[in-house]
């Protein structure tokens, strides 16, 4: 029964509640891990699909990613101690050089964690380097690469090549998306996936990590 | 014909020898004006009036967008990580802007409900109306005056993501905001029409690419009504109402209408939004403006623009009801040569 209301309480985005539901099931010797694949993920899985066909609105989807948010971080203690815990799959995600719009990577990010996925946002305005760097420090397997702007999707370029051009790290999965930014850019600067929408940047992600 | 007569021929439902062609708000940007004027580009304390009308003139544009002007931003000190100016607007919102980036917000007006609750709208009485009345008694463009109402701008100065819970969180709240924004936009549109402008532009930006931000049974009850009695109240000047929203409105299209729109800007083809289309579902009831994608002018070729600008016009003039334009405005990483292309092939389309 308290399962099936984190489900709701993700779905319906209530803050509020989901807190002492997932510490009760936690108490009564749920595992972090079973709360989070069976109860959290498939909650999130409807507020995707759900937004994916217009019947639920970026407000609702926030607010259901900081239900999300709050249930994981109640979790973390436990999914990091745990012997049987799966290893998440890290994405670093951010805005190009020169660019400081964020709704849409912020959109992605949220879908992203919603997936299951730990993110490292990045912000906006982001140098190539610091994707790099970024890469390293959190040993991700995904880059995920946004602009709004025509003038600075050609950085995505930049950012690409930085990473085609450094051994050990040319393999690197890298995402593009953003309004100004096609299947066909993509391709022309070598990144490995483009997603023209929000829910389309997840799967992406989930089929680069191999998910 | 001028270039009034040919936009309000187009409103009209009449369809002019040429298409009316221009663009909304500043329509374009410094650097793309200095790339088109070269040697003629002016420089000194009138600049901004002398190449603005020089761009138009040597494209052959028929509209010039303008707004009654609100006092100096001012400097309120300097960010910690860019070492930028940090600047506070005329609503309380500061914002800085880093080094070869755009703006972005600092500190929004509130950051709480409570606050925002307690926060009022600015005084527009010091509002300069000399920008509207001087395009309009010195050219024959069609002037159009811009302001906002209470969706874009509200998300502006409060932030993006703040703004989309509190719809959720606090609706009352926000409502009242709404209200308090459209009241003083609605202000300064009756200033803009005793200035002198031809129509009201109201930009509002309501959807992405894929649909609306929020709920549009959100929108019916707790915006629309609003924007209505805003639009209604404008309409009592006589004066035609533009709105301008980026992203696939299609959902909201009834509702635009029903509020009172005479035109809508925009109509991004990358957004589901393409003007021939559209004009066959609400042509009775709209004028469409735009539809000439930003990114082809930044990407494409010339062959391209005047190919996709042709094509346009062959099947969006018949009857009026169309304005030709970008599908936001002219920015700076457009091609010159690309813009000079689509606003000479609207010149020769002629019937």
């Amino acid at each position: 029964m308290a399962a099936d209301s984190i489900q709701q309480a993700i779905i319906l985005g209530n803050v509020a509640s989901i807190s002492a539901t997932v510490q009760n099931l936690l108490n009564q010797g749920l595992a972090a891990q079973q709360i989070l694949d069976e109860h959290l993920l498939p909650g999130m899985a409807v507020v995707g699909e759900r937004f994916k066909r217009n019947e639920m609105f970026l407000p609702q989807v926030l607010m259901s990613a900081q239900a999300m948010q709050t249930a994981i971080d109640i979790l973390k203690p436990s999914l990091i101690s745990s012997t049987n815990a799966q290893k998440r799959e890290t994405v670093i995600i951010g805005t190009v050089k020169g660019d400081m719009h964020d709704i849409g990577k912020n959109l992605v990010r949220i879908m992203l964690i919603g997936a299951g996925v730990e993110v490292v946002d990045l912000g906006v305005n982001v140098p190539a380097q610091c994707f790099l760097d970024a890469v390293i420090q959190h040993q991700a397997a995904v880059v995920c690469l946004s602009a709004l702007l025509s003038s600075t999707m050609n950085n995505m370029r930049e950012v690409v090549q930085l990473f085609r051009g450094t051994e050990n790290l040319k393999t690197t999965k890298i995402l593009i998306g953003g309004a100004p930014v096609s299947r066909e850019f993509s391709t022309d600067i070598g990144a490995d996936s483009y997603a023209p929408t929000a829910p389309a940047a997840v799967e992406q992600v989930k089929i680069l990590c191999g998910l | 014909m001028t270039s009034r007569e040919r936009v309000f021929s187009a409103l009209q439902g009449i369809e002019t020898k040429r298409v009316p062609i221009g663009e909304i708000g500043g329509g374009y940007t410094d650097d793309i004006i200095r790339k088109l004027l070269g040697e003629t580009y002016v420089t000194g304390a009138d600049a901004y009036y002398q190449n603005h009308l020089l761009v138009r003139q040597l494209l052959g544009a028929d509209i010039v967008g303008t707004r009654v002007v609100g006092p100096s931003v001012e400097i309120i000190g300097t960010h910690a990580d860019w070492g930028t100016d940090i600047f506070r607007d005329f609503w309380g919102a500061s914002y800085t802007q880093p080094p070869e980036a755009t703006v972005q917000l600092v500190d929004p007006i509130a950051s709480t409900p409570e606050e925002l609750a307690q926060w009022t709208a600015p005084d527009v009485n010091s509002f300069d109306k000399k920008p509207v009345t001087r395009w309009r008694k010195n050219t024959d463009f069609f002037v159009m005056a811009t302001l906002n109402a209470g969706f874009d701008l509200g998300y502006e100065l409060l932030g993006f993501e703040r703004f989309m819970m509190w719809t959720i969180q606090a609706p009352d709240v926000m409502r009242n905001y709404f209200e308090k924004l459209i009241q003083t936009n609605l202000s300064l549109a009756i200033m803009s029409a005793d200035a002198g402008a031809d129509a009201i532009l109201i930009a509002d930006d309501l959807a992405f690419n894929t649909g609306t931000f929020v709920d549009p049974v959100y929108l019916r009850q707790d915006y629309f009504p609003l924007l209505k009695t805003m639009i209604t109240e404008i309409k009592k000047t006589g004066l035609p109402v533009f709105f301008h929203s980026d992203g696939d409105l299609r959902t909201i299209i009834p509702d635009l209408i029903d509020c009172g729109i005479d035109v809508l800007q925009s109509c991004d083809p990358n957004a589901n939004m393409h003007i021939p289309d559209l004009k066959k579902d609400y042509g009775k009831d709209l004028t469409f403006m735009g539809n000439i994608d930003v990114d082809l002018l930044a990407n494409g070729n010339q062959e391209d623009v005047r190919k996709t600008t042709r094509e346009l016009i062959r099947d969006a003039r018949q009857g009026g009801g169309f304005i030709l334009s970008t599908s936001n405005v002219v920015a700076s990483y457009c091609k010159p040569e690309n813009v000079s292309a689509m606003y000479a092939t609207a010149h020769e389309e002629l019937i």
